[in-house]
């Protein structure tokens, strides 16, 4: 992993370990290969979003939201609290490039998503059409 | 609010009345924080404050916080 991927994972690790404490589940990373997953972009690159370096348009942060969902959802890296620490890191994200949108139904969004039925593509467009 | 000392095996417990466990977001497992007065005879209930580990200190880890403790009852409406 590269260092901004290794510096991703460990902001993800803490707010999955904030969340765990607080209501009670069990902490740590359940599998590896999920987590790079997670932090990795097809073709080689990396996310960046929450590396506090704003993205130049919102079609690329969209891109790169969809495939952190997908990631998180499907490979379920940690051991509890994976729908949970998604929604957290996306209200960071969504309030940090000022964008409104509706925590509640972004809340529903995540916890109904199935990624055996919803790509990337779909979590994207879900962003680009609830989120302004 | 008044609630009785009941027996709990060989010990004695308080049952938390619901709205407070909703109102306080804690749930089978949760560990609180326990802070005893002995001379004004008084036990506090309380949410263990999360503090950031030193190395972590930062902007960014402190908005994450922020945002759970605002939102910590959408966040508390996902079961995972």
């Amino acid at each position: 992993m590269t260092n901004d991927q290794v510096q991703q994972v460990k902001i993800l690790g803490f707010a999955n370990w904030l969340l765990a404490r607080k209501f009670g589940t069990e902490i740590g990373i359940r599998d590896t290969s999920a987590m790079e997953n997670v932090v990795s972009l097809p073709g080689g690159g990396s996310l960046t979003c929450f590396l506090g370096e704003k993205l130049s348009n919102r079609r690329d942060l969209y891109t790169q939201l969809g495939w952190f969902v997908y990631y998180m959802i499907s490979g379920e890296p940690f051991n509890s609290k994976n729908r949970s620490t998604t929604l957290l890191m996306l209200s960071w994200c969504l309030k940090y490039y000022q964008m409104d949108y509706d925590i509640e139904a972004l809340r529903d969004f995540i916890r109904n998503m199935d990624p055996m039925k919803q790509g990337n593509s779909d979590i994207s467009l879900w962003f680009s059409s609830n989120c302004h | 609010m008044r609630r009785k000392i009941i027996r709990v095996g060989s010990s004695r417990g308080v049952l938390l009345p619901r709205e407070v466990t909703r109102a306080m977001s804690w749930d089978f497992g949760s560990e609180i924080e326990l802070n005893m007065n002995k001379e004004k005879k008084e036990l506090t209930l309380s949410t263990i404050k999360v503090k950031i580990p030193d190395e972590y200190n930062t902007d960014m880890m402190n908005e994450i916080v922020e945002i759970l403790n605002e939102n910590a009852d959408v966040l508390g409406g996902i079961d995972d």
